[in-house]
């Protein structure tokens, strides 16, 4: 449930919020549906990270684009093994980590905030 | 203790979002960059589909149809001037915007807002120069132009217009990951624009280097060695063509004409001219075309960078139908043809550039001696804003003659507390003229009356118009502010004391060199000298080597029936002129060493035929070859470590051609022998080859071949940006090749219009692509073609409505009621 929630409103949001409305969407998400910290930090990581990468990756092959392998390039400093197949997974790595840590601690920090404001629930 | 429990998530969380949504040092916001619903993936381009679009714009006032050919050429069609600007700006930014920005930053010296630091030293450099000043006062004149006000705010409307829509995540990918956003377009920013076109052109100079020559060695060496007019030369005005005007009196030389450097400084501080910035222009007229009428060719070589300095596209509107490419930021096309008349530039690269020597009356800088009494700076404060750190100031000081670019602190007392400083005088600060109502003009010209016209207008970077029409008309004009000198004047130093040494005014604009029609029937140029010795007036001491006009010249004179393929063909000549004029000396001189003579490298040389194909291994030794000559023979009485400069590679082959004797072989630095120039010659050769298998390994055919080696590359204009750029290119050609694409520098568009009674059929490539976006197929999809030699046929339309199977979408413009 958790896992649908942030995958579709986080989807639909991000088309036309900020970067960071997976925070709050994650946020409230746990806040509603999450009752133990381990399932809150790890599906909103999980999920938060998947939206990403799998969007990332949906845009690289559906364009046809080099353009990940080339921004790692500029990452790594033109490092020749970033040039190809490494460098994007590089770039969707990097990008899977940064949507984890942000959506992971906010689903906590949801869950955390109601059990601080609204313990009897 | 529970509160806190319950509360670090949420402050992880805001630190980890505050974090990732800031830069931090040279990274970029990486929650930003590294989204897919904003960031760097957003600039992923799939193939365009076809069909049509409409946006809605305000700012025009009928529709504007645009519609993009097979290769991304936008094609325009506006019913007025003021639609057709806009949409011309609103156009190019969709593709070029980054890079437009990019330019205007360089030349106002304002690169370390956006990348740092680093740039601080460049920048500086750029300030003293004084563009963006310059830039400011040529708008604030142009405003109260009619034309050109209403062509350059028109297309800043639409560059305005396409900014206002951006969000961050439509953002060209370099704003994201240099981090910041596109300012306002302005006028003042088109002109900024073409200062830095000013600046690659004309920006270098080597008078400090020749005065130091001329303080070691005297001027009868000067004379022999760094003499006025080549031995080996193919002006671009054909001997014998008359000069049909009374010349102005020419001032006298005076008495002092150089002023002794008394810092090496300056010539770290201003480059010296690049000499592979150059470019090839020719036309042949009817008499030697297969249609009867002219065909043109254009290839203007520049630093070769991604994004592409040039964009094609079509621009018509009542009154003007016109292709060819433009400079992205500039309105109008700078290299392109009509219905009637084609047209193209090559960089004249005359003396433009001077340094004074400025005698302060004290530390403040506050005035300068100057012809008999005390004259006051004008001083200006520079603020440098630098990403992550405090901003900077620097003050300028202004003399009449123009900006101080060098001055020394006080400091010792051997200069008695006085700070010396040069000034300089240059062309690009010349803030009369309307270089772009030159365009306009051209663009709309239908015969040679109208191309004299359109060429009044222009100041600088005076360049050799090169001109066709179907009216049979074939001419060049090395066009351009031209200031009038004494012989000889700036080619030292110069006394900013001395009333005499300041520019003594102007050669009138219809004096300039020039020829229509002449019965050679073709006109060419390649920044070779525009005329001999009878020209009354001095341009210059050096132009740029001679060797691809002599090569142009020659070929020319040899074609009958010319076709747009023959033409083609040339601008891909790799023949190297150099080779045949001092080659067989050279061999001569290695045959000497029975060593050497059973080398395969000797075989290899020996067997080759002088051209520089990219299969060619003697190319490759004879270019290593000639730079360990070079220095063999100048580098000890010339040391360019010290700042001299070398004589040219024309005076350097007749000295090895017709003076075996010249005490210049010997190297001084060898006391106790005497070098010869036989001795010179194979020790310079071993030098090479060793330095090539160091390099390439032992000689072979793939490793040593010269594509391989001279290893061209097209490179992103943030040098770090390597991923964006393209290297190992394949081609052949090279320095002083009409061909002329070097390890960095080339042809930068290739253009081959022939002219017609009905409708000009045109040809035209250049290495790179119409998009600006690394993640667009239109970013370098064009780069193998050029490499290959190939020319696109362009699609030039007549109207709105015309079919072709190459045009793939349309883009409406409509206005907003």
């Amino acid at each position: 449930m958790l896992f649908l929630f942030i995958l579709v409103v986080g989807a639909l949001l991000s088309f036309i919020g900020p970067w960071w409305v997976l925070a709050p969407v994650c946020f409230v998400g746990c806040w509603w549906l999450s009752r133990c910290a381990r399932s809150a930090f790890w599906q909103s990581a999980g999920t938060s990270a998947l939206l990403w990468v799998g969007y990332g990756i949906y845009l690289h092959v559906s364009t046809g684009s080099g353009l990940a392998a080339q921004v790692a390039g500029i990452f790594t400093g033109s490092a020749p093994w970033a040039a190809g197949t490494l460098g994007i997974v590089l770039m969707m790595a990097l990008a899977a980590l940064v949507a984890a840590l942000v959506g992971g601690f906010s689903g906590l920090a949801g869950l955390r905030m109601r059990q601080l404001l609204r313990p009897a629930h | 203790m529970k509160t806190i429990k319950h509360l670090w998530p949420l402050v992880v969380a805001v630190v980890l979002a505050y974090g990732f949504h800031h830069a931090w040092g040279v990274l970029p916001p990486l929650g930003k960059l590294l989204s897919p619903f904003q960031g760097y993936l957003q600039n992923a381009e799939a193939e365009p589909q076809s069909g049509g679009s409409e946006i809605v714009l305000s700012g025009i006032t009928d529709d504007v149809v645009v519609r993009y050919d097979d290769n991304a050429v936008p094609h325009i069609f506006a019913r007025n001037d003021d639609d057709l600007y806009f949409a011309q700006g609103y156009v190019i930014a969709r593709d070029r915007l980054w890079q437009m920005e990019f330019y205007t930053l360089v030349a106002a010296g304002r690169l370390t807002e956006v990348v740092g630091g680093a740039a601080l030293e460049y920048d500086r450099f750029n300030r003293r120069l004084g563009m963006a000043r310059s830039a400011a006062t040529i708008a604030e004149r142009l405003a109260a132009d009619t034309v050109a006000h209403r062509m350059l705010e028109a297309y800043a409307a639409g560059v305005n217009a396409y900014i206002d829509q951006l969000t961050y995540k439509d953002l060209p990918v370099e704003y994201k990951l240099l981090n910041y956003r596109p300012e306002p377009w302005s006028p003042y920013k088109s002109i900024l624009m073409l200062m830095n076109m000013r600046s690659t052109l004309n920006g270098g100079s080597n008078d400090y280097r020749l005065t130091e020559v001329l303080a070691r060695y005297g001027a009868d060496v000067v004379a022999d060695l760094f003499p006025a007019y080549p031995a080996m030369a193919s002006p671009i005005v054909p001997p014998g063509t008359p000069w049909n005007f009374d010349p102005l009196a020419v001032p006298p030389v005076p008495h002092e004409v150089a002023v002794m450097p008394d810092s090496s400084l300056l010539a770290f501080s201003v480059p010296a001219p690049r000499p592979e910035v150059g470019s090839n222009n020719w036309a042949v007229g009817g008499v030697r075309s297969a249609t009867g009428l002219p065909i043109l060719a254009n290839d203007p070589h520049l630093q070769l960078t991604l994004p592409s300095i040039w964009y094609q596209l079509q621009l018509s509107a009542p009154g003007v139908n016109v292709y060819g490419v433009t400079l992205p930021g500039t309105p109008a096309i700078i290299i392109g043809f009509n219905k009637d008349v084609a047209w193209g530039v090559t960089n004249v690269g005359s003396d433009v550039m001077d340094f004074y020597r400025i005698h302060f009356r004290d530390s403040t800088f506050a005035e300068y001696w100057h012809d008999g009494q005390w004259k006051p700076t004008t001083m200006y404060v520079e603020t440098f804003r630098i990403k992550g750190s405090a901003p900077l100031r620097d003050t300028l000081y202004y003399t009449h003659h123009g900006p101080v670019v060098y001055h020394k602190p006080v400091e010792g007392g051997y200069t008695k507390r006085i700070p010396v400083g040069y000034a300089m005088r240059w062309i690009a600060n010349e803030t009369d003229g309307a270089d772009v109502l030159t365009f306009y003009y051209l663009n709309r010209s239908e015969n040679y009356d109208d191309y004299r016209e359109a060429l009044a207008y222009f100041t600088a970077p005076a360049q050799n118009f090169i001109f066709s029409s179907n009216g049979d008309d074939i001419a060049i004009t090395s066009n351009g502010k031209l200031p009038l000198k004494w012989k000889g004047q700036g080619k030292y130093l110069l006394d900013g004391t001395l009333a005499a040494h300041d520019w003594q005014g102007w050669i009138p604009p219809e004096q300039n060199p020039t020829v229509k029609n002449p019965p050679q029937g073709f006109v060419s140029s390649a920044n070779q000298f525009p005329a001999d010795t009878t020209y009354p007036y001095y341009l210059d001491w050096q132009f740029a080597h001679d060797s691809r006009a002599i090569r142009i010249n020659e070929r020319l004179e040899a074609m009958t029936a010319a076709t747009a393929d023959s033409l083609r063909s040339l601008q891909n000549d790799n023949f190297n002129v150099d080779a045949r004029r001092i080659l067989p000396r050279l061999m001569r001189g290695l045959a000497t060493d029975d060593s050497i003579r059973r080398t395969v490298e000797y075989d290899a040389l020996d067997r080759w035929d002088y051209l520089n194909n990219a299969d060619a291994v003697g190319a490759t030794i004879f270019d290593a070859w000639l730079d360990k000559l070079l220095t063999a023979i100048w580098g000890d009485e010339f040391p360019r470590d010290e700042q001299l400069l070398y004589p040219s590679l024309d005076r350097t082959y007749r000295l090895i051609n017709n003076e075996p004797g010249a005490k210049w072989f010997d190297n001084v630095l060898t006391i106790d022998t005497v070098e010869t120039i036989d001795g010179i010659i194979c020790q310079s050769f071993r030098q090479a080859i060793d330095t090539l298998r160091k390099r390439y390994g032992e000689l072979s055919a793939t490793d040593w071949a010269w594509g391989r080696v001279k290893n061209t590359h097209v490179m992103h204009l943030v040098p770090n940006f390597v991923s964006f750029g393209r290297s190992g290119i394949v081609t052949g050609g090279g320095d002083g090749i009409v061909n002329a694409t070097s390890h960095t520098h080339g042809p930068s568009w290739r253009m081959v219009v022939q002219l017609d009674n009905d409708w000009p059929i045109a040809y035209g490539l250049y290495p790179g692509g119409q998009s600006g976006n690394p993640g667009s197929i239109y970013y370098d999809n064009m780069i193998d073609r050029w490499a290959n030699g190939d020319l696109d046929t362009l699609l030039f339309m007549k109207t709105v409505d015309e079919q072709s199977s190459r045009l793939q979408r349309d883009m409406i413009l409509k206005p907003k009621n």
